[in-house]
């Protein structure tokens, strides 16, 4: 490589607001062709803006792109594809009713494009096999496992040709052998000449397989690019923080944070009363439970679980492994065929959600801005939903007393908020989370089921879930920890339990082994 | 922003609509030949500068408005039970039926007797598309749709047929006129007894949905259904009360309309009673107290509809024309507007 | 076997403009719009064509007035939709009520009244070669075709995925250079396109006249073709002639049974037959899990 050659991507001056916020500050960057580059910073960086600009999804306020040193139409998806820039979504962008064939091909090029369905099945074959994806092309992107679906999503994104792929967050998603996979494929396409933009949050992901590490925060550049073999990780990972939150995290939770090399738990195991642990009393245990077949997620198969008072016990597993299930068995909102569930003594099996509620079950649910919140609704109201549901559906309530009381939680929570009657989705998601945590941590919880709870967070808030976990824990409560982030897993909890196609198949206490952990996700022999 | 500037950006954004429709609606009618001005003024004059107009607009509007409660209720809860007419009718029918077979009775029997089948009709036109939607998720807007055709021809059927007026000869088949004793109020439909219906419905229905669990949950449950399943509520027994809620009060309303002013069911009476009882439900944005307050203005429209043969020489359908127009535009956003707003809106 | 002739006719008759208007049902649907308004565009479409032929004499120009004005309703409604973000559940609901107002206006505006119109000629009949079935239009043959190269389209070409995918997952049409908003604008469009024809077939494919509110529920029964046909054109298509089949046999059944069973009864028939059809897919598709779905489109 030359100081002439034009780089693949060169972004000057880019500029991106939504509403108030900043997204990109001013962003000044180049990329050179044909080496693997990785962005990385925390979540609310601008590093996901950053991709949907180059790929032409947003519309940049101000500022110019250059691909290969010819200057790019700014939010032009067309423009972006034909100069050869491609992105891979975090949460894929395939409609999940087409087959991997119909997936391939609705990108493939303008026009009317009338095929046969053996003519599209054919090419479809010829193109998986070039990039050496095993998937019969017949089957729905819906039924396919996580990391196929990502290969179907990059085989898509490389129909055309591309030059320059962008993947944002794609080890997300992926266990550990996954990753490996996935970053020999990147690999390959590096061999071919492609450009590869990485967006990642891990920086030990980033040492093994990025060429250049580049770190945004709060919509700049603060490093990079920098060759990784030239990098301090120390200093990257400083940076990656900034120093506003720096301060606040311990040093075992800043490496969790930023995927240095994994936390072992050892400190876990100390932090909280330990003595709770070894009782024989149990605030939730499970015992031979399964659930009716469900065509979304694999059912439970005979699981068994035990959570005692003040213990986080973390559940690791490659998402749809039957997680979702487990909360919804918990909570009383899937239908349990066999076995039985204890909530602190007392067998809840039939019992519906919301005596289980009254039992001292809370959820913190999968899905934030869904499951967990309504984002049109006022602030008082999303919080105060619990409460309403352990009253009489016809009798009296006094709203302004509820209002009062949610503005009293939220204040002690340490919501920023103007009032309690905004709505829900006014807020930042760290905010937002505050406003569940609110609702779900209060005197008389005895298990929290808390589903990644800190997906999309940045350092600050996660760091602030997790204090909040342990604090519940500090105080007697069982923490249940469904996550797909092992940092996270590694890092809070006390004990970790594997979940792989609706059972639990391994169980696990610190010092943890990634590598044993990421065996058990996949099902590999141990 | 405060609740209240909200509030007030939202009844902007309402009256903005409603001026685009009427604006819409003035174009078809020059279109085709008729003066706009002139409607407008008409509608104006005939729904309350005429002598009797805000009594007679009161008449429409009073019926509707409860009609309206009831819409709202459904809507509120996410589901679009579009069937308000279908309900309307069945509630009239059932309870013609039972003022029928009890004639002659005292009137304290064959009263309380016929508003209780009337509201029970309703709920039962307004329980299976509910049983449906919430057990087989079949779509609640179709099935209420097909519920008001059906609900017609049964109409048609018990006017011409069962309860046919014997010594009826026009056109439009219809049931008896009721004695008077059975009569809440004479033909102009305004009588303490009506207005004190619709006041205590207006009373309940502010208290249900703002003052109980049941009224805040359905509320949250509409919005976003997922996350109150998750808390644990029963959507079976939120969602089946809100559509029985919402039956049974259109079945109140066809009641009203048998006891009160027309005194009688007749094949295809009010027949715009339903459609405009959810634009009123929409344009009130499904607050109980803003619903009294644009029934009255959509009550004047229906009362005006009657004068504007006469007044401006324009079919009754003009006012269909500005109900739906208003309808189509209710529910947009934003967007566009909200952008004129805030251009015109001067710098602070 | 003229018996069996006369069915078949009268099936086709009733069935042909419920197909036309459930294919532009379709093709909406699959580009993610819930397509209430095409009762409205259908009778646009329908007063259209009469008027156009008393008016100008010619069925071609009645049938471009019709196309026009039908597509400018579908525009006008995907304004509403897209660009207003009105709900467009309530949306469709309005532009019916206009399109049964408005012709109902028009009429009165023309004529001075409310009375039916008659044309003095309809569609192009397919003619004696035909047999017992020379009496239809010739939108009736055509709609086998059209339903076959609406399968194409939407099935078999990529600009149906990419219209499928703008309905089922806009970042992922954003992402491969699609506008979704503009795909939507071709789709409803289209749909007007086909809603003139149906409406056309309704008033002018047999007998040649329009009467106030003559779709009569049509236009809903279509998009309950569309859900039971799972928005696939064929199975669509399929439903569409199984509502009309039960209407034509309902008024069979009357002239086996006279009056034992009330006409009104039958008359609903194709009702029941619609709630019937929308209640076996939505029990196909999930069931009660269906019921917290779709939720997205009810938070206007």
């Amino acid at each position: 490589m030359t100081d002439a050659d034009p780089p693949a991507l060169h972004c000057r001056g880019i500029r991106v607001t939504y509403g108030e916020v900043t997204a990109l500050a001013d962003l000044e960057i180049a990329f050179a062709r044909g080496a693997i580059h990785a962005v990385v910073g925390q979540n609310g960086a601008g590093k996901t803006t950053f991709a949907r600009v180059a790929a032409g999804l947003v519309r940049p306020d101000a500022g110019s792109l250059a691909i290969d040193g010819h200057a790019l139409r700014l939010g032009r998806v067309a423009g972006a594809r034909a100069a050869g820039v491609e992105l891979v979504h975090q949460s894929f962008a395939l409609p999940p009713s087409f087959t991997v064939a119909e997936a391939l091909e609705f990108g493939a090029g303008a026009g009317i494009g009338v095929y046969s369905r053996r003519r599209l099945l054919q090419r479809c074959r010829e193109r998986l096999a070039a990039l050496d994806l095993d998937v019969d092309p017949r089957r729905r992107i819906r039924d396919l496992p996580v990391e196929v679906q990502q290969g179907v999503e990059i085989a898509r994104a490389l129909v055309t040709d591309a030059r320059l792929l962008i993947l944002d967050e794609p080890t997300a998603v992926l266990p550990p052998a996954g990753i490996e996979a996935l970053f020999e494929r990147i690999r390959r396409l590096k061999r071919h000449g492609v450009t590869v933009i990485l967006i990642l949050h891990k920086l030990r992901e980033v040492m093994a397989v990025a060429d250049t590490i580049s770190v945004l925060r709060g919509g700049r550049l603060v490093a990079g690019p920098v060759p990784c073999d030239q990098a301090d990780e120390r200093r990257i990972a400083e940076l990656i923080v900034g120093q506003s939150a720096a301060g606040s995290v311990s040093a075992d939770d800043a490496r969790a944070l930023v995927g240095a090399a994994p936390v072992r738990g050892a400190a876990a195991r100390d932090t909280s009363a330990s003595a709770a642990l070894d009782s024989h009393e149990s605030v939730l245990e499970l015992a031979d439970v399964s659930t009716a077949k469900d065509p979304e997620e694999p059912p439970l198969d005979r699981v068994s679980l035990l959570v005692r008072p003040g213990e986080i016990v973390g559940v690791a597993g490659v998402q749809g492994n039957g997680q979702r299930t487990l909360v919804q068995a918990i909570a009383g909102l899937a239908g349990i065929t066999g076995g039985d569930i204890h909530l602190g003594g007392t067998r809840v099996s039939r019992l519906s959600p919301v005596s289980r509620r009254a039992l001292g079950l809370r959820v913190i649910p999968f899905e934030r801005n869904s499951e967990g919140l309504s984002l049109t609704s006022a602030l008082w109201e999303n919080w105060s939903v619990r409460e309403l549901l352990q009253k009489p559906l016809f009798s009296f309530v006094d709203p302004s007393a509820l209002r009062l009381r949610c503005d009293e939680a939220l204040r002690t929570w340490g919501v920023r908020y103007a009032s309690a009657t905004q709505n829900a989705g006014a807020l930042s998601g760290g905010n937002a989370q505050k406003v569940i945590l609110a609702r779900e941590i209060d005197e008389d919880a005895r298990l929290i089921v808390a589903a990644q709870p800190a997906r999309g967070l940045d350092i600050g808030a996660t760091a602030f879930v997790w204090s909040a976990l342990r604090e519940a824990a500090g105080r007697g409560c069982g923490v249940l920890l469904i996550s797909s982030d092992l940092d996270e897993l590694f890092d809070i909890s006390h004990r970790l339990v594997v979940m792989l196609s609706g059972r639990v198949v391994a169980e696990f206490v610190p010092p943890y082994d990634i590598g044993a952990v990421g065996r058990a996700m996949t099902g590999a022999s141990m | 922003m405060s609740g209240i500037s909200i509030r007030a950006g939202a009844v902007v954004r309402t009256l903005a609509f409603i001026v685009v429709a009427l604006a819409l609606c003035g174009i078809v009618f020059e279109l085709a030949g008729y003066s706009a001005l002139l409607m407008l003024e008409s509608v104006v004059e005939g729904a309350f500068l005429r002598t009797g107009g805000w009594a007679q607009s009161l008449r429409w509007a009073l019926p509707l408005f409860i009609t309206a409660t009831g819409v709202a209720i459904s809507f509120r809860c996410g589901f679009f039970n579009i069937g308000a007419q279908g309900q309307f009718y069945v509630g009239a029918i059932c309870a013609a039926f039972v003022a029928d077979v009890l004639g002659g009775a005292p009137a304290a029997l064959v009263l309380p007797m016929t508003f209780l089948a009337g509201m029970a009709g309703g709920a039962l036109w307004a329980l299976w598309p509910g049983y449906l939607r919430l057990r087989s998720g079949t779509d609640e807007v179709i099935t209420t749709l097909m519920g008001n055709f059906i609900a017609a021809l049964a109409l048609v059927y018990v006017t011409s047929g069962p309860l046919k007026d014997p010594s009826g000869t026009g056109q439009q088949a219809a049931s008896p006129l009721l004695p008077a004793v059975y009569r809440i109020s004479d033909s102009q439909g305004i009588s303490p007894a009506i207005i004190g219906i619709a006041a205590a419905v207006a009373l309940a229905m502010w208290v249900l949905v703002n003052r109980t669990p049941f009224g805040m949950l359905a509320s949250l449950a509409g919005r976003n259904p997922t996350m109150v399943r998750f808390q644990g509520a029963r959507l079976w027994t939120l969602g089946l009360s809100s559509f029985l809620i919402s039956g049974g009060l259109a079945g109140l309303a066809g009641t009203i309309e048998l006891l009160g002013p027309t005194g009688r069911i007749a094949s295809g009476f009010l027949p715009g009673h339903g459609f405009t009882a959810v634009l009123i439900a929409l344009v009130a944005n499904l607050s109980v107290l803003a619903t009294a307050v644009v029934s009255m203005f959509f009550g004047g429209l229906a009362s005006a509809a009657l004068y504007l043969p006469i007044l401006a020489g324009l079919p009754a359908a003009a006012i269909d024309i500005f109900n739906a127009s208003v309808a189509l535009f209710i529910t947009a956003k934003s967007g566009l507007l909200d952008r004129l707003l805030r251009a015109a809106r001067l710098p602070t | 076997m003229t018996e069996f002739h006369e069915f078949m006719v009268a099936i086709l008759r009733s069935g042909t403009p419920l197909v036309y208007v459930t294919m532009a049902g379709v093709i909406a649907q699959r580009a993610g719009v819930w397509h209430l308004g095409l009762e409205g565009v259908m009778i646009v479409g329908a007063c259209a064509t009469i008027l156009g032929i008393v008016l100008t004499g010619s069925f071609a120009a009645a049938i471009v007035i019709a196309c026009v004005l039908c597509v400018a309703a579908s525009v006008l409604l995907w304004f509403v939709i897209e660009k207003l973000g009105a709900n467009p559940i309530i949306a469709g609901l309005g532009l019916t009520g206009l399109g049964i107002g408005g012709t109902a206006l028009a009429v009165q505006a023309l004529f001075g009244s409310l009375a039916a119109v008659t044309a003095p000629f309809g569609v192009p009949r397919l003619g004696a070669a035909f047999g017992p079935y020379g009496a239809l239009s010739i939108f009736v043959l055509m709609m086998p075709f059209v339903v076959w190269g609406m399968w194409v389209l939407l099935c078999r070409t990529r600009f149906g995925l990419r219209l499928a995918a703008a309905g089922e997952h806009p970042l992922a049409a954003r992402s491969v250079g699609t506008d979704p908003a503009r795909v939507r604008l071709i789709a409803l469009a289209a749909g007007g396109v086909l809603c003139a024809i149906g409406g056309a077939e309704l008033a002018a494919g047999g007998l040649t006249i329009f009467a106030q509110n003559m779709t009569a529920g049509r236009g809903f029964m279509s998009f309950a073709a569309v859900i039971f046909g799972a928005g696939h054109p064929i199975a669509a298509a399929f439903a569409a002639m199984f509502f009309s089949l039960v209407g034509v046999a309902g008024i069979r059944l009357q002239l086996l049974f006279g009056a034992s069973i009330p006409h009104d009864v039958l008359l609903s028939l194709p009702y029941l037959a619609t709630i019937l059809g929308v209640w076996i897919s939505g029990r196909m598709r999930g069931g009660a899990k269906a019921a917290t779905e779709a939720s997205e489109l009810r938070d206007y």
